[in-house]
């Protein structure tokens, strides 16, 4: 199964795309997609752990032993997601306290620590490079895209920003007609929407 | 026996490699930090006691010792470019431990303008209230800071949560407190307020 | 006495770890399509966290707070509960097979369940003492627990039934999750 290095980057995105088809890393999948400023805070926190762990775990993979290879890996990512967790204090305090416990819980998040097991650990650090940053950058787009549905069906606006990038403001996207669908936003929705977009993506990937 | 010092070896090192590039980090940004937690942790709990300002009073604060005991900041509320409010912290005992308060207060009448709950330990759904509901904030506005509250149980004029008379209680005595805080300090106050820009 | 019980009711229906806060999903989907799978996970996750919510208790108000260490809270604790489940696995096998035989091949994957790093960090956030951490973190998991069997049981239903090619497994198995939620919602206002 010799994939050329685009490939690599590339199943990220589409063909092994979590968390639709790798049903890994769920809880902030439910839980941070109200708004879409979470989702892709999120996304971005994801992508940055994953591929610097990514980085560490290909490069070191001939000095850490089988047995306690679990150990390093969950020392590794804990590292980095307190990085994040600082960095994020410093920059974007108010993203910070929305995301909340969720960046911590990066560590248990099983991307990062699954993409160790499966690819990092195996392969050299130009893949996992790209491997990382294809698996968050996919991440990424799962999650704003549904925090796109929920966040318009649910409150009838789009109001946040992309942290580094920019921010947006739209208001009564229906007119001011629109009763806000708030059952979107609240738990059950997340439940439901996840589950009709993957039956969605389950129905393109058949063709 | 050579593998098994192998992995300790390799564990160490990596304990001790990420022990110090933390460290480093924290290091690096503890100050950015503790402003920007000033920033966004006390500043809505300050914007919503004071009403209109049109300063950012977490950027206009001086500190006081209240008598022999710890540091205060007071918290400067501006319309207008004249120094109206003041904002700073008490804390009452509640049913799980202590409550932080925020309490803002008109320099001119020495009334109350807004109390706001910052910390508390109380129970979800009861105690917490206090927090959540503003109908029992609200009550405390536009009263003289140096009278006592007391809640309606006890003789005073505060509606207690339904519940979570503790917390109220609690929540009554912090801002008793306030006041005579308030009013020990009130010259310095006064004379604090000088040194920060208008 | 009262208040530790709206507490304990609070932790198990209104603020359901799994179906409204949303943590502890992986396993929630991956043990439930059997009901002994999901009643050994529920029992392992209780077990587990009431050690783990104790364990990291102890050590962030012992050894993070008077060394000022509180930054690297996670990393701590996810090491604590690591080692713990770890210990535990070992002291089952050798002392208790009985029970063993029943919760083993759940405890490698409780260190990944971020129901019990959540709730371990849910206790430190929000300031509990001693007795409300105890209550929290032995109310939490068994809302886990109720929740997670419930859901085995409809899932078990739903393996006789005739889904639609596009839903199955996951998705039909999220949208239940929803329902179920929904009916979990209906707590809310109840204290």
């Amino acid at each position: 199964m010799a994939k050329t290095i685009v490939q690599e980057f590339t199943k990220g995105l589409w063909k092994e795309i979590p968390p639709f088809r790798l049903v890994l890393g769920l809880c902030p999948t439910l839980a941070l997609t109200k708004s879409v400023e979470n989702g892709v805070g999120m996304g971005f926190a994801l992508t940055f752990v994953l591929v610097c762990s990514n980085i560490l775990i290909a490069a070191l993979r001939k000095v850490i032993p089988p047995k306690v290879r679990i150990a390093c890996f969950i020392i590794i990512v804990a590292t980095f997601v307190i990085i994040v967790e600082l960095m994020m204090q410093a920059y974007t305090y108010s993203l910070y306290e929305k995301m909340g416990i969720f960046i911590p819980l990066i560590v248990v998040n099983c991307i990062p620590l699954g993409r160790a097991e499966a690819f990092a650990y195996k392969n050299g650090i130009i893949r996992s490079i790209l491997d990382g940053l294809g698996m968050g950058i996919g991440y990424t787009l799962s999650l704003g895209s549904l925090a796109l549905i929920r966040e318009t069906i649910g409150t009838g606006s789009l109001v946040g920003a992309i942290p580094f990038l920019f921010s947006y403001n739209f208001t009564n996207i229906f007119g001011e007609a629109y009763q806000p669908f708030s059952f979107m936003v609240e738990a059950p929705g997340a439940f439901v929407c996840l589950g009709l977009m993957l039956c969605v993506m389950n129905m393109l990937g058949k063709k | 026996m050579k593998e098994m010092i192998n992995m300790v070896v390799v564990l160490t090192i990596l304990s001790v490699t990420s022990g110090g590039s933390l460290a480093f980090l924290r290091d690096k940004t503890k100050d950015r930090i503790e402003q920007q937690q000033l920033k966004f942790v006390k500043g809505p709990a300050i914007m919503s006691v004071l009403p209109n300002v049109t300063n950012d009073p977490t950027e206009s604060y001086f500190k006081l010792n209240a008598g022999t005991k710890q540091e205060r900041s007071f918290f400067v509320g501006m319309v207008d470019g004249k120094q109206k409010y003041v904002a700073f912290e008490s804390k009452g005992k509640g049913f799980g431990g202590e409550i932080g308060l925020m309490i803002g207060v008109d320099l001119e009448t020495d009334q109350v303008v807004g109390v706001g709950i910052t910390t508390h330990a109380e129970t979800p759904g009861l105690g917490s209230r206090a927090k959540t509901d503003p109908a029992f904030t609200n009550q405390f506005k536009g009263k003289p800071l140096m009278e006592t509250f007391k809640v309606k149980s006890d003789g005073g004029n505060i509606d207690a949560l339904s519940g979570a008379t503790i917390t109220s209680r609690g929540v009554s005595d912090g801002v008793t407190q306030a006041g005579a805080i308030y009013k020990e300090l009130k010259p310095q106050i006064l004379e604090g307020l000088k040194t920060v820009k208008k | 006495m009262r208040d530790l019980l709206l507490f304990t009711i609070s932790c198990i229906l209104l603020n359901n770890i799994l179906l409204i806060q949303y943590l502890g999903n992986c396993p929630f989907l991956g043990t439930s399509k059997r009901m002994e799978t999901a009643t050994g996970m529920a029992m392992a996750v209780v077990f587990v966290l009431v050690l783990a919510g104790v364990m990291t208790w102890l050590t962030r108000k012992y050894i993070l707070v008077p060394f000022n260490l509180v930054y690297l809270q996670t990393i701590v604790f996810i090491l604590v509960i690591a080692a713990l489940v770890q210990f535990v696995e070992m002291f089952l096998r050798k002392s208790i097979p009985v029970l063993y035989s029943g919760l083993g091949i759940y405890l490698p994957l409780i260190t990944t369940n971020c129901a019990v790093l959540g709730v371990c960090l849910i206790n430190v956030n929000e300031d509990y003492d001693f007795l409300q951490m105890l209550v929290s973190s032995f109310a939490y998991p068994v809302g886990f627990g109720l929740a997670l069997i419930l859901f085995a049981g409809v899932r078990e239903r739903i393996l006789l039934a005739r889904v639609p090619k596009p839903l199955q497994d996951t998705a039909i198995g999220l949208i239940t999750a929803g329902l179920l939620s929904l009916t979990f919602f209906a707590f809310k206002g109840m204290v």
